[in-house]
């Protein structure tokens, strides 16, 4: 059997194994969030100033949480399995329609961000690797020790303060200039530029991460036996790490990444909120203190389904960048 | 900085259709980008109070009257009104050629359908509002008259497009009116237009070309934009990317710090009719505080003017009763005792002391637990200052911070508590805004923002309903008078202070400061310099 064919038959043979997991992770969200007190009604009534008792009633009776527990569960997971994610009554929308609005500059916002963490994590590890207690090396050690202990929103508000106030070089917040009206490559542009800010906030923290792990793992590898062996052979040390230490150092960095990725739905709250970046995470957050639970049950199973895709992801190019390792 | 009475009737006389007074200052055209927090749930302002409706929906809906910073009528979708003698029958001329957005005519059955069929029924306050009004006769279609089954004088000041808009019928009639499409694509009449929502981002109405009024509207464009961070909503104010920012979105310790500048101003204007005031719910059927003593002698130990100065930044006036001092303009607030202005710790430890409460040898007469309204950190400060002031006449506080619904099920639905900081809006009129909290009929298992304490008095019971209908003034008067006096000495609440919400804005926006509704206005005179 060819490897391609052999490479299908594990993805699809994970992905099937995938849906199991995901319903178990709804239904135990699903009794996680119940646990919570108040509901839906109770937070729009709340918000209302003032209800009547009928009001709520009939908001409760149309929302369908006059129903007992299993009940409401049933219904749910009725829904998802015929791809219907059911429907938010706070934002009085799809909650499909939502997820998917606001999925777009989530992903615009992690694409970037994980491109600009792996991609200067690794250089940097790199560089800091071959440069081994050399200024160079000190310099991105430090360096990568106080991105990665500083919190993020402090470094958001003072990028703000100094890239937006002082220099005036970027919008404070928000994904595109609301009261200009952009079209077309003016609005790529623009887009664009509203993105740096956050990006580089939610990626410094990330690459310091990958910038640590690339270096110690660089290390790591340069102490093993084939790199030896090949500085043996008369192989150039250019050649050594650039084609080997670097394709065998670059995979712990990967695995961090694809099971990282999970987290930056989550770990996006802050950026979110602080850039007003409208993305999943914050209305994740919105949602759960509006007890909206369609919606972030929504949130979750579409999370959930990129983190059992991406680690599938991960592990596909293991095969490409270690050829000993074999899918079975 | 506050604007000055000269200046916001200068702008008042611009702004409504005062014709010969119109200035020629202003300029047409722009964007307005404002700030709206949080985002609202909808648009639905027929449907719900919740404050960022309120600052989006009065711009598409109109209320039949607006009112000025002094509490004067401005006719909006009424031109003017006639009372009969015995307050019973109410009858408004409306204004003719007003057309909704869609082009369709604006008639009095839209006013009998959104009173009837809509305010009485699913509005949060409505109910109240209009209890006393039994129909709406529709003689012609410019011609409204209510019938009243009582006098109802607080009625009269709840026909702005915030508390009661009109809403078109030919769009809700036969339809669920908690889930029809208006709710999110709403059509009005005022001068603005619903355009887009796009959802964590903006809101942004259009510029009305078939508005009725002569003045105005003069901006383009109203963009309401989101941003969740308080940090980041300054640096937007800061920057120019925002004009407007009202109920605190720019927190008073930013506020007080931009208001030197000489781009941006800070007011406390527009909030009367809101009437904000930060107090303490006891519960008073079991648990530590059920003695009216104890909750006097926290009253009397309290320094209302420390919480004001070192949380609220100085924006606030101390209580001095159980209704706030904005309703010195319609003759019913009066100054009680068991207020004092800096707290007397002395006094208060004398009357625990005359209560029989005894100190024990830590110095300890009771122990409490206090909740606080999750609303954010100025009030998590409040109940750190309140922990330590009733330690110091031997109560001992625990604090407890929940998140809104987990607090909302706690006070409301549950009455777990003992003891509970959180403001009210006591609104245009008592009846509005403080009757709910004290009456019997108000102890509303499951609604929030009621009679949470579970105080009952059947004297002050008689006296509510009498104060409801009572359409003289000066008799209306004596009855809130003796109505306080009771409350002074129950306490079943402890008003702290009036708080003074803050509006911070860019002075290249004009025009937009002249109505007692502040933000919750319709900016049909607002322009741009």
């Amino acid at each position: 059997m060819n490897k391609t064919n052999k490479i299908l038959r594990y993805i699809s043979r994970r992905l099937l194994q995938g849906i199991p997991i995901i319903l178990a992770i709804v239904v135990l969200n699903f009794f996680l969030l119940n646990m919570a007190d108040g509901d839906a009604v109770d937070v729009l009534a709340g918000e209302a100033g003032s209800a009547t008792p009928e009001y709520m009633a009939e908001l409760r009776k149309k929302f369908g949480l006059d129903q007992p527990l299993p009940v409401q569960l049933a219904v749910y997971l009725k829904n998802v399995l015929s791809l219907d994610l059911g429907y938010s009554f706070r934002h009085d929308m799809p909650v499909a329609k939502l997820i998917i609005d606001r999925f777009w500059p989530t992903l615009l916002l992690m694409v970037s961000t994980i491109i600009l963490a792996v991609g200067f994590g690794i250089l940097l590890g790199l560089l800091a690797a071959i440069s081994l207690n050399t200024w160079k090396d000190s310099v991105i050690t430090i360096f990568a020790l106080i991105t990665y202990a500083t919190p993020l929103f402090w470094v958001g508000l003072m990028m703000i303060v100094v890239f937006s106030l002082r220099l005036g070089w970027f919008p404070t917040s928000g994904m595109e200039n609301i009261a200009a009206f952009y079209e077309g490559f003016d609005r790529v542009k623009d887009i664009a530029i509203h993105l740096i800010l956050p990006t580089i906030t939610l990626s410094l923290f990330y690459l310091a991460l990958y910038t640590r792990m690339m270096r110690a793992s660089m290390l790591e590898q340069y102490g093993l036996d084939y790199v030896v062996t090949a500085r043996a052979k008369g192989v150039s040390e250019r050649r050594i790490t650039f084609v080997h230490v670097l394709r065998n150092a670059m995979l712990p960095v990967v695995t961090m990444a694809g099971v990282q990725v999970g987290a930056l739905i989550g770990g996006s709250v802050i950026v979110e909120s602080v850039f007003a970046w409208p993305g999943l995470g914050m209305l994740a957050f919105e949602s759960l203190f509006a007890r909206d639970l369609n919606l972030l049950l929504g949130i979750f199973l579409l999370s959930s389904a990129l983190v059992v895709v991406v680690n599938l992801v991960v592990d596909v190019i293991y095969c490409f960048l270690d050829p000993r390792i074999e899918v079975n | 900085m506050n604007l000055t009475k000269t200046f916001s009737a200068a702008i008042l006389a611009a702004s409504v259709s005062l014709g010969g007074f119109a200035a020629n200052a202003e300029k047409a055209g722009g964007s307005m980008v404002f700030l709206v927090q949080p985002e609202p749930p909808s648009l639905a302002g027929y449907v719900t109070t919740s404050g960022p409706v309120g600052l989006v929906s009065p711009k598409i809906y109109e209320g039949l009257f607006d009112y000025d910073n002094d509490g004067n009528i401005i006719p909006v979708l009424a031109e003017s009104y006639s009372m009969s003698a015995d307050g019973k029958t109410v009858t408004f001329k409306l204004r003719k050629g007003v057309k909704w957005h869609d082009g369709e005519d604006f008639t009095s059955e839209d006013v009998q359908f959104t009173i009837m069929d809509v305010l009485k029924k699913v509005h949060p306050r409505g109910p109240n509002s209009f209890k006393e009004v039994s129909s709406i006769d529709t003689p012609d279609d410019y011609t409204a008259i209510f019938n009243l089954d009582n006098p109802a004088p607080y009625m009269m000041r709840a026909f702005t497009g915030y508390e009661s808009p009109i809403v078109p019928k030919h769009h809700l009639e036969g339809k669920d009116l908690k889930s029809a499409p208006l709710g999110n694509n709403p059509i009005g009449t005022g001068p603005f237009k619903f355009n887009e929502w796009k959802k964590g981002q903006y809101i942004r109405l259009d510029k009305n070309e078939n508005y009725w009024g002569d003045d105005g509207p003069y901006i383009d464009r109203i963009v309401g934009r989101f941003v969740p961070d308080a940090s980041t909503r300054t640096a937007a104010m800061e920057k120019g990317e925002v004009l407007y920012a009202a109920y605190n979105a720019v927190p008073n310790i930013d506020a007080v710090r931009l208001k030197d500048r000489d781009d941006i101003g800070v007011t406390t204007d527009g909030y009367s009719m809101i009437n904000p005031m930060a107090l303490l719910e006891f519960n008073t059927k079991e648990g530590p505080f059920v003695d009216a003593a104890v909750r006097r002698a926290i009253s009397t130990a309290i320094n209302r003017r420390f919480m004001i100065d070192t949380i609220f930044f100085g924006y606030g006036k101390p209580a001095t009763s159980a209704l706030s001092s904005n309703f010195k303009a319609t003759g019913l607030h009066a100054e009680m005792p068991n207020y004092p202005e800096n707290g007397d710790i002395a006094a208060a430890n004398k009357m625990l002391d005359d209560a029989g409460y005894s100190k024990d040898g830590a110095g300890i007469r009771m122990k409490g637990v206090l909740d606080l309204i999750p609303y954010g950190e100025d009030w998590r400060r409040g109940g750190e200052y309140l922990k330590q002031v009733l330690g110091d006449i031997g109560i001992e506080v625990e604090l407890r911070y929940e998140d809104v619904p987990t607090w909302l099920k706690r006070i409301y639905h549950n009455y777990d508590f003992q003891m509970n900081l959180n403001y009210f809006y006591q609104l245009a009129d008592p009846v509005l805004g403080v009757h709910r909290h004290y009456g019997t009929n108000m102890i509303r298992k499951g609604t929030h923002f009621v009679n949470s304490s579970r105080y009952s008095n059947a004297k002050l019971d008689d006296l509510l309903r009498a104060g409801m209908t009572q359409p003289d003034e000066i008799k209306r008067a004596a009855i809130y008078k003796e109505i306080q006096t009771i409350l002074a000495a129950d306490m079943p609440v402890v008003n702290l202070f009036e708080l003074e919400f803050l509006t911070v804005y860019n002075t290249k926006l004009k025009g937009a400061y002249g109505s007692a509704m502040g933000a919750y206005s319709s900016f049909s005179g607002a322009w741009l310099d």
